[in-house]
């Protein structure tokens, strides 16, 4: 039995938001990997772009920052040299100035550091499971998948629980900027210029802005430096410190990429527990599974669906000429799907191991800070829930995402029995 | 060149490493686990972070500044501490003992 089935014909615009609202155009990349793997497209929206859907390409490639450059953006969206400077953070930079602000963060992301946290999520899962699992039918992404990071969020960060509904959606108003269910300001129906100097032009970068500012000066108030956002605020070695305005994008940052991944690999792996029975069973069983099994739930995930790079000088690859200059995209979705490197990628196999999925950016600098956090709010969900049912249905067909950059389902209806 | 992994558990890993491989690539190309290299060798991750064996150190010297910066933010930076993937595979470390720290 398959999860779900790719909709598309097989010559989906990648470019349209539209395109993923029936889940991620699988037939496609399956055909650019095999036939076109360094695909040009003509963008509506913007300069044209190239993609890279193969696994090895990808990996290869993302390492490379000399020639793959993160300083002039990371969507699809074009941006003034203005509009990027205003908007980035350290994810829109390369080696080594990237290198310098992501050194005083690694620490408090850790793996050793985040292993702190196992309790404090396994009591949140409680809480949450129980409250979700008693309603017998339920939206899983809206009472489970969104729950857990959000909550762990304000813990990590150092945020009040009563701020954070609002912080999320906000965060997702950012992030989901492309989905009117999430904003009223959707990116490529109106015109959102005037936000365009506003973290993924969206309104709700001021008012976060606004937010972090206040946060920050009662925390001097107090004399409290605890916390993440403090340690990015010290200087790093060289001396050098970030400015107000990459601080603030940073804090938009956290709230906004450091939520909404995390629930929608939780969805996506409540939504194949539905569809491939013996994952349950799997998990009930119980033992090693648990060290391989996040991250098969996170490659199948694969929330990120893209990040983009801007070529420093003309490269050939594949008998085309990547011009200095041009954009190209790194299609992470694809790659955690390629036939060619992963056995049999369109199943979910809680056991796959070496996993060297590519979800959080693995194989470049950028990897993900938060993929620890990441890995075991997910293990200890699925400990919890297998250990809470007997059994996990659909209740009605799942809704995805509006949005070719974030992959996910944002409405899951689901049905359990209790165990 | 030939290379052993001593793990955390007791057990070893011996294998070869390329000329001109990183030991961090060497590792995941032998499936060494605790030696993950998320970053791909771009000094940002600190996951393929290795012990070197007392007998190797001088022959494998010591970490550069970036590295060393790196490096402190490991959990158990030893003077032997070392990334992995800024040790390159020459046949002058022929026999290399690396000690894959526990994580």
């Amino acid at each position: 039995m398959t999860i779900w089935t790719p909709q598309d014909d097989g010559f989906a615009d990648l470019s349209s938001h539209d395109t993923f609202a029936t889940g991620a155009p699988h037939n496609t990349f399956a055909r650019l990997r095999r036939d076109d793997p360094l695909h040009w497209t003509e963008y509506a929206g913007g300069e044209n772009y190239w993609s890279v859907t193969r696994y090895e390409d990808i990996t290869a490639m993302n390492k490379n920052t000399e020639v793959f450059s993160s300083a002039r953006g990371i969507r699809m969206e074009d941006q003034s040299y203005e509009e990027y400077l205003a908007r980035r953070t350290f994810q829109e930079t390369d080696p080594p100035e990237h290198s310098k602000v992501r050194m005083k963060l690694l620490k408090a992301f850790s793996k050793t550091t985040m292993a702190q946290y196992e309790e404090d999520i396994r009591s949140l899962c409680a809480e949450i499971l129980d409250q979700a699992l008693a309603k017998g039918t339920f939206d899983a992404t809206k009472e489970i998948a969104r729950q857990l990071p959000m909550r762990m969020l304000g813990r990590v960060v150092g945020l009040p629980e009563e701020d954070l509904p609002w912080l999320v959606e906000k965060g997702d108003a950012l992030i989901a900027n492309t989905d009117p269910d999430f904003t009223t300001h959707v990116l490529d129906k109106m015109d959102t210029d005037e936000f365009r100097m506003m973290p993924f032009n969206s309104p709700a970068g001021a008012e976060l802005y606004v937010y972090a500012k206040e946060l920050m000066e009662a925390k001097a108030k107090k004399g409290d430096t605890s916390g993440v956002l403090n340690l990015i605020l010290e200087p790093a070695k060289d001396g050098s410190t970030i400015t107000e305005t990459e601080f603030r994008n940073f804090f938009c940052l956290l709230v906004a990429a450091g939520n909404d991944t995390t629930r929608y690999s939780i969805a996506a792996g409540i939504q194949a527990l539905c569809h491939q029975p013996e994952l349950l069973a799997q998990m009930q069983a119980g033992g090693e599974v648990w060290e391989t099994a996040a991250d098969e739930i996170i490659r199948w995930a694969t929330p990120a669906l893209y990040f983009r790079r801007t070529a420093t000088r003309d490269v050939e690859m594949h008998g085309k000429t990547i011009r200095a200059g041009d954009k190209v995209l790194y299609w992470f979705i694809s790659a955690n799907r390629d036939e060619s490197y992963f056995d049999d990628p369109f199943r979910v196999n809680l056991m796959r191991s070496p996993n060297r999925h590519v979800s959080f950016g693995q194989f470049g600098p950028h990897v993900c800070l938060g993929m620890w956090l990441a890995r075991l709010e997910v293990t200890v969900l699925f400990q919890e829930l297998a250990k809470r049912i007997s059994h996990i249905e659909a209740a009605g067909p799942h809704k995805f995402l509006r949005s070719n950059f974030v992959g996910g389902i944002k409405e899951l209806p689901v049905r359990v029995e209790a165990a | 060149m030939k290379v052993t992994w001593k793990l955390p558990d007791g057990s070893e890993i011996t294998g070869t490493a390329e000329a001109g491989q990183s030991l961090m690539e060497a590792a995941l190309a032998h499936d060494v686990p605790g030696v993950i290299g998320e970053c791909g060798g771009t000094l940002s991750c600190a996951t393929c972070h290795v012990h070197v064996a007392p007998s190797w150190v001088e022959a494998c010297g010591g970490p550069g500044d970036f590295e060393d910066a790196m490096l402190d933010m490991a959990d158990t930076r030893s003077e032997a501490s070392r990334l992995s993937c800024q040790i390159e595979a020459t046949d002058a470390l022929d026999g290399l003992v690396l000690i894959v720290p526990e994580v």
